[in-house]
């Protein structure tokens, strides 16, 4: 089939006219891709600003006289809320994502341009209303982010009687409005722009990860959406949903006979396998870098796709592990404990598989490939803590304590963010045609991967002793040792330290957008077709006047008959040299 | 710069919008599939007392029904190049669907009137709620038709020609569909 006898035949592609057509309002996606990273990595940094808050509180209480239980509650509930969602799905989908799909299989732009801008500025909307609700009276909600009723929408929980909570639910449903805009345009985009050659077993893997975590996403999102709607129907209309009878102060309250687990149910059916919206594009960024910066072929090309596959689809029966102790039937139990057991065998194929392609190949140290290595450490280790977890005999006497809070950020906060940092060193060359300065890049890799590993391994321990997560302090329980409060002061000042670290990377940003190495065209000698673009970086349109065809598959490293050490996917067995 | 398509065969042969709207299907199904799971799991807890369906509902049912009929009429229109008989079906749908939603407000209206609030019992907020969620995809669906609709009346062949006829119809067929399985599900339960 010759290019031009296609489906999208003869449609006109966006012309910008001006500057706000260009900067502002414009539907490239590789301006819209930077318009989320910037926006994903502003809202991120106020996360971290709220989590150190909260370590403040836990290694020197009592510090801070402004931080009280309220808005302790209140940084926990913002803290988790904006670097699960805000953050890290959005700059994974949204940045990632439009700027990797078009480039990576060859096309023009994504498939719908305009729904693309509108994606992004309606993420933009739901990020404001988020910020909002730190500016009513009473502050956003203090939750928690899993927003359980019956307490969230009821007063004297933070945010609970004010306009916080409604505020929080509606930034949500406008969230999720923006993710399926996105997510529409990725599917599209994936299942119909492709580069003529560009088989589906030819995507590269960041490709496949993209659009599995989209499926996650478009499917599981509702089930948020559905939540919400019922929540702020309870909040504002005083329905009973969720809620059951309730009394206060000796006062039987307007609601009656709702099911608070129902809600537990609908926010787990998302919230699960949103773990994996944002585990599978961390596991693409790794599969991507371990390949180009080992120089060798990735280990198991189909075997990495069809685990993928098979994760995506577990992903969704496996929810009701974050429930164990709401009161569930034993079998039920079982059931869940069982298929999350399961879950680790896809995740374990792509673990060996990265090693094995480590395995004997030319290992560059550069930045990227750092952050892999500390990723398959760090994963691991996050991993192997979330099968103790997955058993319901384990996470009955674990649930609630620190030692869930080092699991989960080991394995869904620690390891994503490691990924993401060797993402952006990695393409950001692609993007600005400048290099990264690599020794402040070091510096940054050292102080944040030891860091994070100071901070969440010995929550752990402290999980071991029963301390529950959540608490605003530890003063008046018996049980907890002073051991306790030293490690925790130990814990904030490495908190402090990390989080002081990340503006070494906001710096070397800057820096080297003005002054850094002009970046060569392909600086990591990689396959994929976003760094075999005319230009460097690439122009609107990004291919100038022919598509590329691609010939092979995407990580064809170490050809015999070649004399570079790669062979792009674009060039044809003729022309190997 | 004209975007060509990307040359890689098209999935199941599919075009562009076809997919993006399938798609979206797919993903409003899976929130009625949960708003629907929510109602049946509600339902059995003891406060639970079923309101009278209006019957008015029935009418609304047969409004949405020629609705879809006159989408079926359009789509053959184009197909046959007949820009006429496409008007004529578009309109028909287009009054149609405005008629059902109108319904469903007076729907409302009359459950109001006869004590039936939205917050005395679940089974009541249940019903105002799906009913809603489904009238408001049913008016996104009529910004769509608003579009098309001003089109083909403009004269625009190329509507004729392209996929958006038929893609509104399959999303009017869809919506009847819905509603279909909403309206059993409220009327036996």
């Amino acid at each position: 089939m010759d290019q031009n006898s296609a489906t999208y035949e003869g449609q006109q592609m966006y012309d910008p006219k001006g500057w706000w057509d260009t900067y502002v309002f414009s539907q490239d996606h590789k301006v819209i891709a930077l318009q989320y990273v910037c926006v994903a990595l502003a809202i991120g940094l106020t996360g971290m600003f709220l989590s150190l808050l909260m370590r403040m509180q836990l290694g020197f209480p009592g510090l801070f006289e402004s931080i009280d239980a309220g808005s302790y509650y209140q940084d926990v509930t913002m803290h988790g809320m904006i670097m699960v969602i805000y953050l890290l799905t959005a700059l994974f989908l949204g940045g990632f994502g439009n700027y990797l799909i078009p480039l990576m299989l060859g096309c023009r732009d994504m498939a719908f341009p305009f729904v693309n801008m509108l994606s992004f500025w309606m993420y933009f909307l739901s990020v404001i209303i988020l910020v909002a609700s730190f500016f009513v009276e009473s502050g956003p909600t203090g939750a928690g982010w899993t927003l359980y009723p019956p307490q969230s929408i009821l007063e004297g929980t933070p945010g609970g009687d004010g306009a916080g909570i409604i505020l929080m639910l509606a930034s949500l449903a406008v969230f999720i409005v923006a993710f399926t805009m996105g997510g529409l345009n990725y599917i599209t985009t994936v299942l119909q722009s492709r580069a003529k050659g560009m088989t589906l077993m030819r995507m590269p893997l960041i490709i496949w990860c993209i659009f599995l975590a989209t499926f996650l996403g478009l499917l599981a999102f509702p089930a948020l959406l559905v939540g919400a709607i019922m929540l702020i129907f309870d909040r504002v209309l005083e329905t009973s949903f969720f809620m059951p009878e309730i009394f206060k102060g000796g006062e039987v309250l307007d609601y009656g006979g709702g099911s608070p687990v129902l809600f537990q149910h609908l926010f787990w059916f998302f919230g699960h396998p949103e773990v994996y919206i944002i585990a599978l594009p961390a596991f693409g960024i790794i599969s991507e870098l371990i390949s180009v910066h080992a120089r060798k072929n990735i280990f198991g090309y189909n075997m990495m796709v069809w685990a993928l596959i098979a994760i995506a689809g577990i992903a969704f029966i496996v929810w009701a592990h974050h429930m164990y102790v709401a009161g569930m039937n034993p079998y039920l139990g079982f059931f869940f404990a069982t298929t999350t057991l399961i879950i680790a065998v896809p995740t374990a194929i792509k673990v060996y598989n990265w090693v094995l392609t480590l395995w004997n190949a030319n290992i560059k140290m550069t930045v990227p490939m750092l952050y892999c290595l500390a990723f398959l450490v760090t994963f691991l280790n996050g991993g192997l803590t979330g099968l103790f977890l997955g058993n319901v005999a384990v996470d009955v006497p674990l649930s609630d304590t620190y030692f869930v809070v080092g699991h989960f950020h080991m394995v869904m906060a620690v390891s994503p963010v490691l990924a993401l940092f060797g993402g952006l060193y990695h393409w950001y060359p692609s993007v600005t045609g400048r290099m990264l300065d690599d020794t402040l890049g070091k510096i940054h890799f050292w102080i944040t991967f030891v860091g994070t590993y100071l901070i969440y391994f010995p929550m752990h321990y402290i999980g071991f002793l029963g301390v529950p997560r959540r608490y605003y302090s530890n003063d008046q329980y018996d049980f907890i040792p002073q051991s306790v409060a030293d490690l925790n002061q130990f814990i904030t000042i490495c908190a402090l330290i990390v989080g002081a670290a990340q503006f070494i990377l906001l710096y070397n940003f800057i820096k080297s957008f003005y002054k850094g190495a002009i970046a060569p065209k392909n600086p990591w000698g990689a396959c994929t077709l976003e760094w075999q673009t005319l230009e460097s970086p690439p122009g609107h349109g990004n291919w100038g006047e022919q598509l590329p065809v691609v010939y092979r598959w995407p990580y064809e490293y170490g050809l015999p008959e070649a004399t570079a050490d790669f062979v792009p996917q674009n060039v044809p067995d003729e022309q190997i040299t | 710069m004209t975007n060509y398509a990307a040359s890689e065969k098209a999935f199941l042969g599919l075009n562009h919008a076809q997919v993006f709207v399938y798609v979206l299907m797919t993903v409003i199904s899976i929130l009625f599939l949960f708003i629907t799971n929510a109602y049946l799991f509600r339902m059995n807890f003891q406060d639970w007392a079923p309101l009278p369906i209006p019957t008015l509902l029935w009418f609304n049912t047969m409004c949405l029904l020629l609705a879809s009929i006159g989408m079926a009429w359009s789509k053959s229109g184009a197909k046959s190049q007949d820009h006429q008989k496409t008007k004529v079906g578009l309109a028909v749908a287009g009054v149609f669907a405005i008629a059902f939603v109108s319904g469903q407000t007076w729907a409302w209206q009359e459950l109001n009137v006869g004590g039936y609030f939205l917050s005395s019992n679940p089974a009541n907020t249940f019903f105002y709620l799906i009913t809603a969620l489904h009238a408001f995809h049913v008016l996104g669906g009529l910004v769509a038709w608003f579009v098309v609709t001003l089109k083909v009346f403009k004269g625009d062949a190329t509507m004729l020609q392209s996929e958006s006829v038929g893609l509104l119809g399959a999303y009017w067929h869809y919506m009847l569909l819905v509603w279909g399985v909403l309206f059993a599900m409220l009327i036996t339960t």
